[in-house]
């Protein structure tokens, strides 16, 4: 059971109702909740995933968006190895917020954090930050960005196995021992993020491996 | 695996969702229940309902002078049919409305900071989407607690939206009417959950560690269970307090604790927490298999269905054998370390240490400012810790329920 190679802590914020558990719950259960409560507090929910034939186990922490809640979720970014900052790319005010959120992350994250900038909500037809705003934003930012409908299913398994994939990268290229090994979930030094966002267009950066999902 | 979109949500879903409601108006989610309600018999049944009705015409002299009364009937539960006159009572929002006659309608006139609306419209239909009430958005449900929640902003800007505060209202309107819901959502938010809404969750914090305490008293294995594997209050008991369990309880538990929840305030919720963590953890062999802090969060946000039956719950409180003193006592022990962490963080930062922070002022409160519900309460403005001996929190007992309603 606790079978695994790697364990990397995958941590996600962004403004209140922009789809953070959404994503998680349509990546971890195969769900869209209709009516999904609001997160209070903290949640995790933990998915073991298989890369190149390595089990990968991603524990993924999901944050309450509104503002009230950050001293309480603010303790939980250090620890992170990921960081998906998500606004929704129906809703100007969320993504208005973003250099807040930026802010949030260099003060309580570890500097080398990835980050991954995420539109959710791909499937509504009234789109508000056409895409390239989010790119541009994710390229000044040193981000990774993606967007995302975790109504539809869309590019969420990407996501998730993408961060997977390049944090593997990271630790190998670092060297396999030292971090996150699962005997040492708390090392985060993870390598180099040199290469970062953006030369790429939608999926900047990020590998395309095709995956499979073990549990 | 979830390649096949949307198709695989509905179906999932659907197969947990009947085509009608149970007793309490479910449709469907972890909540609703087909078990049949172990009866009473009916001349039991009458019998009680007669007793409230004739407390509930008397209210003043119940509540001054045999308030134990109160709270024992409270404790083996309301007669449902009198449930929600006797949560408007308890809660003391029928003196709240008598004393605000209007106030209600006036404030659903008004617009509201246009931030605030905009955040209960994105989360009004949040609530309890399997509930009759609140299935869809045409359905009075959805208006009411945006009305509700909006009329509140307003009569308390200190406070303004929390998100938790929402499935407190919508369970508050699934049993009163709107505007003698607000007022007890008033009662609830201002004085038995004072403070725990305001940015920072303070109050919140200083709780967790109170829980922290009482839990080492009631059960020091599961206590150092979570001590072990680092499984910080905050983790597991945000919810469960901000939400005043709405959002963990079956049903009919979640009623019963309410019943007693209105009549001693926030140490049933403590008390709650307490049971569900030490029956959950209580076996070594449970403890083993939770080795690590995701497993013990697991079990903790999935308890196991008979550590929330309803008796359970009830009578493992009782068996707690936690006294108004303990908490008292551990509030002070939590006050003291707040106020040694919060000095250093001061003398670290050339600050004066600052210990007013920690007492909670009264001075708001919408009924009475000299008691309240809550066991981390102080009193009025308390300067610092120096004062507690003296000043103890007011216990539930003489205090809360009693607060705005006592004649």
């Amino acid at each position: 059971m606790e079978d695994y190679k790697f364990l990397f802590k995958i941590v996600l914020v962004g403004n209140a109702g922009v789809g953070k558990t959404c994503l998680v719950r349509r990546f971890t259960q195969g769900l869209f909740p209709p009516g999904q409560g609001a997160t209070i507090g903290v949640d995790f929910m933990i998915k073991t995933v298989e890369v190149d034939g390595d089990k990968i186990k991603l524990q993924i922490w999901d944050t309450a968006g509104q503002e009230r809640f950050r001293s309480i979720t603010q303790s939980y970014y250090r620890s992170a190895h990921a960081l998906i900052l998500v606004y929704d790319i129906s809703c100007q005010p969320t993504f208005d917020c973003l250099p807040d959120w930026l802010r949030e992350i260099q003060e309580y994250a570890n500097c080398k954090v990835l980050k991954i900038l995420v539109g959710n909500k791909t499937d509504r037809d009234d789109r508000e930050i056409p895409t390239q705003i989010g790119e541009e934003f994710a390229k000044q930012h040193d981000m990774y960005f993606l967007e995302t409908s975790a109504k539809e299913a869309e590019n969420v398994e990407r996501l998730f196995y993408e961060i997977a994939a390049e944090l593997i990268d990271q630790a190998r290229r670092k060297d396999g021992t030292s971090a996150v090994n699962k005997n040492s979930m708390d090392a985060i030094g993870l390598g180099s993020l040199g290469t970062k966002a953006s030369q790429n267009s939608c999926c900047s950066g990020f590998n395309s491996n095709s995956n499979q999902c073990t549990s | 695996m979830a390649t096949s979109p949307r198709s695989v949500d509905t179906i999932s879903l659907c197969s947990t969702v009947s085509s009608c409601p149970d007793r309490n108006g479910f449709y469907g989610g972890f909540q609703r229940t087909d078990k049949p309600k172990e009866p009473l018999s009916k001349a039991q049944i009458i019998a009680r309902e007669k007793k409230w009705l004739y407390m509930i015409d008397n209210w003043s002299l119940y509540m001054s002078k045999n308030y134990k009364k109160i709270r024992d009937r409270c404790r083996k539960g309301i007669p449902k049919s009198v449930r929600p006159r006797a949560w408007f009572y308890l809660s003391g929002a029928y003196l709240l409305k008598k004393k605000n006659p209007n106030i209600y309608k006036e404030l659903l006139e008004k617009p509201g900071n246009a931030h605030i609306i905009e955040e209960i419209k994105k989360d009004k239909h949040r609530q309890f989407p399997f509930h009759e009430m609140f299935l869809d958005e045409d359905k009075v449900g959805q208006i009411e607690l945006f009305n509700v929640l909006k009329a509140y902003s307003i009569y308390n800007p200190k406070v303004g939206f929390c998100q938790a505060q929402a499935p407190i209202a919508a369970f508050l309107l699934m049993h009163l009417p709107a505007e003698d819901a607000f007022w007890v959502f008033v009662s609830v938010c201002d004085v038995y959950l004072e403070d725990y809404f305001i940015s920072g969750l303070e109050v919140l914090q200083n709780d967790a560690g109170i829980l922290e305490g009482l839990l080492k008293k009631t059960c020091p294995p599961v206590y150092r269970h979570l001590q072990k594997h680092k499984v910080e209050p905050l983790l597991y008991m945000t919810d469960w307090f901000l939400c005043a369990m709405t959002r963990t309880l079956p049903w009919e538990t979640l009623l019963r604790v309410w019943d007693c929840f209105l009549a001693e305030g926030i140490r049933v919720i403590f008390k709650v927490a307490l049971v569900i963590l030490g029956a959950t953890l209580n076996r070594h062999k449970v403890r083993k298999q939770c080795n690590g802090l995701c497993e013990t969060l697991e079990v903790l946000r999935n308890p196991p269905e008979h550590v929330l039956d309803e008796d359970f719950i009830i009578n493992n409180m009782q068996r707690l054998n936690l006294r108004v003193e303990d908490f008292q006592i551990e509030h002070t022990r939590q006050k003291a370390r707040r106020a040694k962490q919060k000095a250093q963080e001061a003398t670290a930062a050339q600050n004066n240490s600052n210990t007013n922070t920690f007492s909670r002022s009264r001075g708001s409160s919408p009924t009475n400012g000299s008691t309240s519900g809550n066991i981390t309460v102080v009193n009025v403005n308390v300067g610092d810790g120096a004062d507690l001996d003296t000043i103890a929190p007011i216990s539930i007992k003489n205090g809360s329920s009693n607060s705005g309603h006592r004649p």
